[in-house]
């Protein structure tokens, strides 16, 4: 079975004037075409970081991958010429962030913006040069597909009046809105796999609802590979198919979300649902984890989580946990479970 | 018994100004005409979008914000009005919590400075004496004795909020109010602040006023809930009834957006269209974006805040008459 997407073995590390931060540690991930996968963690978990490992957008230096591989389509991509990436990208990749408001340049129209994104993927692998190209005879005629373009794609985004918005400016959309823009432009390019970042988290709770039943429409629509990345359960709950829990730099628990909710089996996936505060839980009821997430100049030996583990054993602190099968597609990185599999 | 905090008819105006000679050209209506009560030892949830006045009922209550009318009242006295020299007094009784933890806490002071400060300012407490309250303090909400000669920067979110806790609870405060204190929080060490919040509560006799935009949250603190939206209260009642047997379309709503970790609930999801937008007639506010079935009158009058049944009140059209 070939896998759209195979993070192997990845290993990053940034150089700061404290140190040397090991901020991803052998990160296992892989996607099929039409997977919709929540990577879920804490802040400085690195979940942010092995999505931005894909399209390469992660500076070097400061950063650097000293060990692993990122396949996308079975090409490997770590060794592409920047040139190819930008290619690659384009064709291949679309990406939506957190904030709305700083990812949308607010000197142009959307409509600037949009037909900006699409006549850039359409000219991937032509050969006319970047600079020469609005002259070309044809492009005029690029121009107003290309707009058109942007008229349909902010249909599909569930943009009211496109047609007529497309001539404001940034400021005068909502946060939700301008959100769904952003999506918009990353499907400009009809891409295979969508990189969700956190899309939701600064948006009001229906306006929140409204983006993720957008997203989940736009994978049946379209069959889009999605990868969204949460801190939040609950959102991964609603729109997600397989769940990654990352900690501290490391994929420590993988399953289907509903095995994941129903049956987690890491210590720290369990800890992690629990701090929730969800209905049945009455005052003081709600339990957090201990302590607090590890320096990673400095990180713990052996399992990463074992210092605020309450199951700890001795070779918690020596050897690295690999993750074992515990059940139907269900994989954890813990010696609790070492003699199941 | 009386509450201790009792708010009336607050109405809170920010003057829209524009055109030639920066003349007020409109107002606009952060708190629109707001009441509800505070009992004693009780938590109040505030909960609301972005927009919809909740921060700014919490700064007029502090007096940070001048109320534009309306009253408040704490402990039977009114203090919507109170001088300056009082008004020190009133803010050694009433304490702000804030939702960024960082900007909150001056990065130029060490800790025990920052949990010095009110004790110098509002008890006159130096040296030793000062020092011990701080330790004791530090003490409380968790932190170690070590960190009195650190600065906040050296520290992660969830303990700059215990900082911001401890500062808050130095001059012996009987209502807390917080504010989003634990949005900017992952879960983990959001449960963590939430029943160190509870403990406190339980421990020195607080009461508090609850502002948050996260209903589970929410749940898991409050006996009493307020929804609002646009500046008006469309619903408050016990957290249990608000929760089980919500009334107004708009609590409906919000209710059904809240993403719980479970994939197996089954339950209607209300999706509602648009955002949260001015309504340019007269009628009710959530008109523009109600998904219920609508009156006539929804688009031209805007219904008052009803009691439906005892410490339970809606301002719809649909629940007129209860």
């Amino acid at each position: 079975m070939t896998h759209l997407l195979n993070i192997e073995n990845l290993h990053l590390e940034f150089d700061t004037y404290d140190g040397l931060v090991k901020v991803l540690a052998g990160v296992d991930l892989s996607m099929r075409r039409g997977d919709v996968l929540g990577l879920v963690g804490e802040t400085g978990c690195g979940k942010s970081m092995t999505a931005l490992s894909v399209p390469r957008l992660i500076p070097m230096p400061p950063g650097r991958i000293t060990a692993g591989r990122v396949q996308f389509n079975g090409e490997d991509i770590l060794n592409k010429s920047e040139s190819d990436m930008e290619a690659f990208r384009a064709r291949h990749l679309g990406m939506i962030f957190q904030d709305p408001v700083t990812n949308l340049n607010p000197l142009f129209t959307i409509r600037e913006q949009l037909v900006d994104a699409v006549l850039y993927q359409r000219a991937q692998g032509k050969k006319v040069p970047g600079r020469w190209r609005g002259f070309a005879p044809s492009a005029r005629q690029l121009r107003k597909d290309a707009h058109e373009r942007a008229v349909e794609l902010m249909r599909l985004t569930g943009i009211p009046d496109g047609d007529r918005r497309i001539y404001d400016y940034p400021h005068q959309f909502s946060g939700g809105m301008r959100q769904r823009v952003l999506i918009a432009m990353a499907l400009a390019g009809d891409p295979d796999l969508l990189i969700a970042d956190e899309p939701t988290t600064a948006l009001d709770v229906t306006i929140q609802a409204q983006i993720l039943r957008l997203i989940r429409s736009l994978v049946s629509q379209l069959g889009l590979t999605v990868l969204l990345i949460t801190h939040n359960l609950g959102v991964v709950a609603r729109s997600c198919e397989r769940v990654a829990v990352m900690y501290a730099g490391r994929v420590i628990e993988e399953a289907p979300v509903r095995e994941l909710f129903r049956n987690p089996k890491h210590p720290y996936t369990r800890g992690l649902i629990a701090a929730v505060p969800q209905k049945e839980v009455t005052r003081g009821g709600l339990e957090g984890i201990p302590g607090m997430i590890p320096n990673l100049i400095d990180p713990p030996g052996g399992c990463r989580f074992h210092p605020r583990c309450q199951h700890t054993m001795a070779v918690c602190r020596q050897t690295v946990p690999t993750p074992v099968p515990v059940g139907e597609q269900h994989t954890t990185a813990c010696y609790l479970y070492e003699a199941e599999g | 018994m009386s509450a201790l905090l009792e708010v009336a008819n607050l109405k809170k105006y920010f003057p829209v100004r524009g055109g030639l000679l920066n003349r007020r050209l409109a107002d606009f209506r952060a708190v629109d005409d707001v009441s509800f009560a505070l009992q004693h030892g009780k938590t109040l949830g505030l909960v609301g979008e972005s927009g919809s006045g909740k921060t700014t009922i919490g700064k007029c209550i502090l007096r940070l914000l001048e109320p534009t009318a309306g009253s408040i009242r704490y402990a039977g006295a009114d203090i919507t009005h109170l001088k300056a020299r009082d008004l020190r007094r009133l803010r050694s009784d009433i304490q702000m919590i804030y939702q960024a933890p960082a900007a909150s806490l001056n990065g130029r002071m060490t800790v025990g400075q920052i949990i010095g400060e009110p004790l110098w300012i509002h008890e006159s407490l130096k040296g030793n004496a000062a020092r011990d309250r701080v330790l004791e303090l530090m003490h409380v909400v968790g932190l170690k004795e070590e960190h009195y000669y650190r600065y906040p920067h050296e520290f992660s979110g969830g303990q700059q909020q215990r900082i911001g806790i401890a500062r808050a609870l130095a001059v012996q405060p009987r209502l807390l109010v917080l504010d989003e204190p634990t949005s900017a929080l992952d879960v983990s060490v959001q449960a963590q602040i939430l029943n160190l919040l509870q403990d406190l509560q339980d421990r020195f006799d607080l009461t508090y006023l609850f502002i948050s935009h996260d209903l589970g949250v929410v749940r898991y603190m409050c006996d009493e809930v307020a929804l609002l939206y646009l500046g008006k209260i469309v619903e408050v009642a016990a957290t249990d009834v608000i929760f089980e047997q919500p009334k107004h379309p708009y609590t409906q709503a919000l209710i059904s957006a809240i993403p719980e970790p479970d994939p197996d609930m089954q339950r209607e999801e209300i999706i509602l269209t648009g955002d949260l937008t001015l309504a340019t007639g007269g009628g009710c506010p959530f008109a523009p974006r109600c998904h219920a079935q609508k009156l006539e009158q929804c688009e031209t009058l805007p219904p008052p805040l009803l009691t439906i049944e005892p410490r339970h009140a809606v301002a719809c059209h649909l629940h007129v008459d209860g």
